[in-house]
């Protein structure tokens, strides 16, 4: 494209763009309508004086008892105090949990030369329910300590013949 | 009656006079603004009363605002947006007819008259191609007594942007026109 061919679609661009803002100035500068203003005067004669939604009640030109700055400010407090001591009812009747009660237990450490633990963790006694249904009527009537006694694994291998007892 | 009466009642007084001479001043300005986005005098006048009566509502503000001009006008702004927004169902070509034919041609034959008319009817059509940023600096800036920091404050945006915006739409709406021009 020369210079010329350049400079031509310029000018043509900058022609329709011209065009098109003498129209939309056309459009702007349309006459306003005979007695636009008086028929705007008459409608907000006749127009609410007030936003509906929050109008103070009795507010409408004449000074009703909400007026009043004491009235007002003995509501407001009114309201305060019914909120707070809603609030403080609800608190004092709510009482926060208690917290767990948990043992730390000392972490082991292995002593230098010994095995470590393997992340290996050691369950308390009672959190997993003790099976009930192998212990045998004649183990529940004997003492604790026979019990515990008789439930021990031989050490012995089966079929080894056992030690006489001493004389 | 109480001093503070009678003062509220000066000042209710005040209010008054300035909304009537805010009535005086700015409708026709308001009325315009309003006609170049809904394009039907009914409706433009409908949103220049609504305007008004939300000024009624907050007249008690009135002594905050520091340009009446760009004020109502950014009011009547938004509700003719928000009324266009609304009423998408319309066809706009219906409109824009109706006020190509509508636009003054005085001293023009029949035929210059249509063609006038038709011209018109294209840049309207193509101004409603537009994006909805560039359309509305667009149609802001027609109004030849509007500067661009007005534009701005009517549309809540820096000078800047309206300067950009304005570049922006005018290289469109000339790649539109050359389209169609040359589609023809």
């Amino acid at each position: 494209m020369t210079f010329a061919d350049r400079n031509a679609n310029e000018r043509m661009r900058a022609g329709l763009i011209a065009d098109a803002e003498a129209t939309l100035r056309l459009v702007a500068s349309q006459p306003v309508p005979e007695g636009l203003e008086e028929r705007m005067k008459a409608a907000l004669k006749n127009a609410p004086r007030t936003g509906r939604v929050l109008a103070w009640p009795g507010s409408g030109g004449t000074r009703g008892w909400m007026q009043s700055t004491l009235v007002r400010t003995a509501a407001a407090a009114a309201i305060v105090f019914v909120v707070a001591g809603g609030g403080w009812g609800v608190y004092s009747h709510v009482k926060p949990a208690e917290t767990a009660r948990v043992i730390e237990m000392p972490k082991r450490v292995a002593a230098p030369g010994q095995f470590s633990s393997a992340g290996a963790m050691r369950t308390p006694n009672g959190t997993v329910p003790a099976p009930t249904s192998d212990v045998s009527k004649d183990e529940k009537d004997k003492p604790a300590g026979k019990s515990l006694k008789a439930k021990k694994p031989s050490r012995a291998k089966p079929g080894a013949i056992k030690s006489l007892p001493k004389r | 009656m109480a001093p503070s009466d009678v003062q509220d009642e000066s000042q209710a007084r005040a209010n008054e006079e300035t909304l009537t001479a805010l009535v005086d001043e700015y409708s026709g300005a308001m009325y315009r603004v309003a006609y170049s986005v809904v394009r039907n005098a009914t409706d433009a006048e409908d949103a220049v009363q609504e305007a008004f009566v939300r000024v009624l509502r907050h007249r008690d503000t009135l002594h905050e605002v520091r340009d009446y001009r760009v004020w109502l006008i950014r009011i009547v702004w938004n509700i003719v947006l928000d009324r266009k927004r609304r009423a998408k169902t319309r066809p706009e070509t219906d409109d824009i007819a109706d006020l190509a034919r509508v636009l003054p041609a005085t001293g023009l034959s029949a035929e210059a008259r249509a063609s006038a008319a038709q011209h018109h009817a294209k840049v309207l059509a193509c101004v409603e191609q537009l994006p909805t940023k560039e359309r509305e600096v667009l149609l802001l800036s027609a109004f030849e007594d509007l500067s661009s920091v007005e534009i701005a404050a009517v549309l809540e945006i820096t000078e800047s942007s309206v300067r950009s915006r304005l570049f922006r739409a005018r290289n469109l709406m000339a790649d539109l026109l050359h389209h169609s021009r040359s589609g023809q």
